[in-house]
């Protein structure tokens, strides 16, 4: 097991290594440490680029908000009954990003599957992030951002108090508790590994580290409170994840609005948001593989599963998906049906085929090993199932909005404005901005975890060949 | 008389279980197995097991956090609804129960896991918990056995450890 | 404190509304009455609304978009009728659209401040200072007669000296908040506080919305439906239509009254008196 290389050597060597080849259970434990904080030194020059990129989208997005601001919503291009338009799309698709990361990670270490264990802190990065973007989408979208701390119940002495009653209410508790959690979750996974950066850093680095490590030394009292107060928090956030999002769900199903009032959209947005997640999580497990050498670690194995675990779920969002239309089909809400009939025939007629095409038949592209083994093939469909899963986001706001109960507000044609457009793909540069710092700072690749698999791994070996 | 402490660094957890048992059986005068310490860069049950029993109170401020949450979750939502100068909306009742669920439920796993990271820091002893000796090989791969006992012991101790083949023996001299 | 309120009040914290002669032994609960017989079309309810409550001017190009600020709206259907092949314009329908004041409405749960409620004279109200602008009410009214501010209006619809006209009683909305038709709540207010002064209920006919007012046909009836003697009063009692429930139970045929998506539950103020058509003619 002992395999001591030396120590001093830096030299960032480019590895040939197998495709279908898993973790490498040799692997001496001090090289982990050496190949994950080496990720935090010198990335590839790709992550610069990507960095610039989020940083320049991030400054467009914040010019528009600024803009927005000043001017007054109308820049947006909202109207009356169009009165959300694509900041509310994408903060759902934000809050259904944040799904997978998060949930997953909980769900597979319940479950003691390893190989979740090289994955699982990036993806909880993802979780963190995609809800600071979406709750950056509640702000935008206010008509007075200014006075968005009346939502937060603070006592005062007016006696005022935020509507308990409003989804909106629920969606903002549901995602600071989801947040809160998430952070902490992700903060208590990272702790160890923190206590090997702190004691390889130097430094300035080291008193960061120093600090956050919590003084953190693997004592086995450590390690047993760390590993009940771990699962503990695991066993919360599964159905804390499924809540936050079937609130969300609430937001549209508790409204009047024919095309929302339906009673499986909770499970529906559940499944939407695990898809879009697992999408993301293809797409970034592709980007850190490359930008930060992770070749060994982030292996094809690993991916295989991830692509396969996609595929199911994107089935039983086809699924919900399909009983959705049906339901409302064969009842006889006739408003609700008019709603449907008008997203598949109206002006957005193109975008939903569009949604359907994107999110149900294109992920029939995971089922096959070849696809799965082509790493361009997997960062071109996942990219795509997340287009699609954006698209039905913008097709539960815009058609429904398009087409309610009152035919007065019946609107011909509405398109967003640049400045929405503008804010959206700020969103996206502020996402990856963060995500890219994170990946810098912390460790992407969780070493104890690493080192326990490979671990087990070996002693299972070692049980085997006696 | 005083008491020192004394660590020793290990390759594997074969070799430091071994020593663990050989110190669990020696029965030296004023040496407890209370007093030792395994330092290890990831968790090894079956190790921490020889050390006997060291019972982890963090579920009880699970429970105790998702109790209080639930409770002062719904009865400060309910409370302030009623208090609420402009009560009537929508034709609800002023305290209605399946939104204020909701928030309640949300409330009793916020307090849950704040109360379990409370929990796990306390039995972390935060804040200072500096241990005295500590080695940053372990945070790579070494497994460290800290003991603290009698001066007059530790050279039993370290001879034990010796005996196992320890890599090195850190200690601290009055 | 909190807590003893809360257990000592506790069912009638649980009331649901709107009940069976809720406003019975109330002073007030303000209604509308529209014949949609009487009315021509003629957008002098929407003129009198702009001047009387501040609206804005939005503008050819807003107004495109969507952005039209009309708290009361007349909205034009082309009919039915075997003449309208060949007179199509005979076919044309108005139909005044304004906040209903709906006595269950979806507007007021789902907004997460609080900041639009129900008073106890039955108004629909809208708190502009407490509004952050979330638009949730909109998007759940199923009239969408809910107007938001989607621009600093007052610097932009009253060019100096026009803000001379506005009306010094109605606050100028910001941007950024919602707004809708109050019936007029600042006549009321000043109403009731006369009356209460003189120690009485405002009588019918002593206070009306500017819509009502400004009618030629008087299509528009407004009042005080606590008032049993009121006009309004006795033209819902006469239609037979009950503030309360959701499915008229008529004992007479050919009555006129409805209200509009009565079957949603949202128990609307405001009563339309059917169009007669002659469409045999």
């Amino acid at each position: 097991m002992i395999d001591r290389r030396d120590d001093s050597d830096i030299e960032i060597e480019r590895r040939f290594v197998p495709k279908a080849k898993d973790i490498n259970e040799d692997i001496a434990w001090a090289q982990i440490n050496k190949d994950v904080l080496r990720s935090m030194e010198r990335p590839r020059p790709m992550y610069w680029v990507i960095f610039a990129a989020s940083l320049a989208l991030f400054g467009f997005g914040v010019f528009c908000e600024v803009y927005q601001y000043q001017t007054g919503l109308g820049v947006a291009d909202l109207n009356n009954p169009q009165v959300w338009g694509l900041y509310i799309a994408t903060f759902i698709f934000w809050i259904g990003m944040s799904h997978s990361g998060t949930l997953l990670s909980a769900i597979l270490h319940i479950m003691h599957a390893d190989w979740r264990k090289p994955i699982y802190r990036f993806a909880e990065a993802m979780t963190t992030f995609s809800l600071m973007t979406a709750g950056l989408f509640v702000l935008v979208h206010l008509g007075r951002v200014w006075q968005f701390y009346y939502v937060v119940a603070y006592p005062n002495e007016r006696w005022t108090w935020p509507n308990f009653n409003s989804p909106l209410v629920w969606d903002a508790t549901a995602i600071g508790t989801y947040l809160t959690s998430s952070i902490v979750f992700l903060y208590f996974g990272m702790i160890p590994d923190l206590a090997i950066c702190r004691d390889t850093a130097t430094g300035f680095r080291r008193k960061f580290y120093w600090f956050l490590s919590l003084g953190w030394q693997g004592t086995d009292r450590q390690w047993a409170n760390f590993r009940v107060a771990y699962l503990t928090i695991a066993c919360f956030l599964i159905p804390l994840a499924v809540s936050v999002h079937s609130i969300v769900a609430t937001d549209f199903a508790v409204s009047q609005q024919p095309g929302w009032h339906i009673t499986s959209f909770p499970p529906y947005f559940v499944a939407g948001a695990l898809y879009s997640g697992c999408a993301a999580i293809i797409t970034l497990f592709i980007i850190l593989r490359y930008v930060f050498r992770f070749e060994e670690y982030m292996t094809m194995p690993i991916l295989d599963k991830t692509c396969r675990l996609t595929f199911a779920i994107a089935m039983v969002w086809t699924y919900l998906n399909l009983i959705e239309y049906a339901s409302v089909w064969y009842g006889n809400d006739v408003y609700a049906k008019e709603t449907l009939i008008y997203r598949a025939t109206g002006l957005y007629a193109p975008y939903w085929w569009a949604m359907n095409f994107l999110g149900s038949v294109v992920p029939f592209m995971l089922a096959f090993k070849s696809m799965r083994n082509n790493l361009t093939i997997m960062m071109v469909v996942s990219l795509l199932l997340n287009m699609g899963m954006w698209l039905e986001r913008f097709m539960i706001i815009s058609p429904t909005f398009a087409h309610g109960y009152y035919p007065w507000t019946w609107t011909s044609g509405w398109w967003p404005s640049w400045v929405q457009w503008g804010i959206v793909l700020g969103s996206f540069g502020w996402f990856s901005m963060l995500f890219m710092l994170f990946c810098k700072i912390f460790p992407t690749v969780s070493m104890y975890e690493v080192k326990e698999m490979v671990y087990h791994r070996s002693e299972a070996r070692k049980a085997r060949n006696l | 008389m005083s008491k020192v402490h004394t660590m020793a660094l290990f390759n594997d957890f074969e070799e430091a279980g071994n020593a663990l048992q050989e110190l669990k059986d020696s029965n030296l005068a004023g040496f407890r197995m209370q007093d030792v310490t395994i330092k290890s860069p990831i968790e090894h049950p079956e190790l921490s097991a020889l050390l006997g029993p060291r019972p982890v109170y963090v579920q009880l401020f699970t429970l105790f956090g998702a109790v209080f949450g639930a409770i002062t979750g719904f009865t400060l939502i309910a409370s302030a609804q009623a208090n609420f100068l402009l009560q009537i909306r929508g034709g609800r009742p002023v305290v209605p129960i399946p939104p204020n669920m909701v928030l309640t439920y949300e409330l009793f796993i916020l307090c849950g896991v704040l109360m379990t990271a409370l929990g796990c820091f306390i039995g972390w002893k935060l804040p200072g918990n500096r241990s005295p000796l500590y080695n940053e090989r372990v945070s790579e791969d070494k497994i460290a056995i800290l003991v603290k006992a009698d001066s007059a012991a530790i050279t039993a101790i370290n001879a034990i450890f010796t005996r196992h083949r320890s890599l090195e023996i850190m200690g601290e001299y009055d | 404190m909190s807590l003893s309120n809360l257990i000592k009040n506790w069912s009638s914290l649980r009331v649901k509304r709107p009940y069976q002669d809720q406003y019975k032994n109330a002073d007030y609960k303000w209604g509308m009455v529209i014949d949609l017989d009487s009315c021509t079309g003629c957008n002098a309810c929407t003129t009198a609304c702009y001047a009387e409550n501040n609206l804005p001017v939005v503008g050819k190009e807003s107004f495109s978009k969507g952005q039209a600020m009309h708290w009361l709206r007349i909205e034009r259907y082309w009919g039915e009728g075997t003449e309208l092949a060949q007179f199509p314009d005979h076919g044309a329908q108005f139909l005044p659209m304004m906040c209903q004041q709906c006595e269950s409405a979806p507007c007021e749960v789902v907004c997460p401040v609080g900041a639009t409620h129900h008073t106890p004279d039955g108004l629909n109200s809208q708190v502009y200072n407490r509004c952050i602008g979330s638009r949730y009410c909109s998007a759940n009214c199923p009239y969408k007669v809910r107007y938001f501010n989607w621009w600093q209006y007052p610097e932009r619809a009253w060019p100096n000296p026009l803000e001379k006209q506005l009306n010094p009683d109605v606050t100028v909305r910001s941007k950024g908040v919602m707004e809708k038709c109050t019936f007029c709540v600042q006549r009321l207010t000043a109403a009731k506080n006369q009356a209460r002064t003189d120690g009485r209920r405002v009588a019918d006919g002593e206070v009306t919305t500017a819509c009502a007012q400004a009618c030629p046909t008087s299509a528009i009836t407004f009042g005080n439906m606590a008032d049993s003697q009121s006009q309004v009063a006795k033209i819902w009692a006469r239609q037979q239509v009950e503030l309360a429930s959701d499915k008229q139970d008529k004992k007479d045929e050919g009555l006129r009254g409805y209200r509009i998506f009565e079957e949603l539950r949202t128990y609307p103020s405001v009563l339309y008196l059917e169009r007669v058509r002659n469409s045999d003619a």
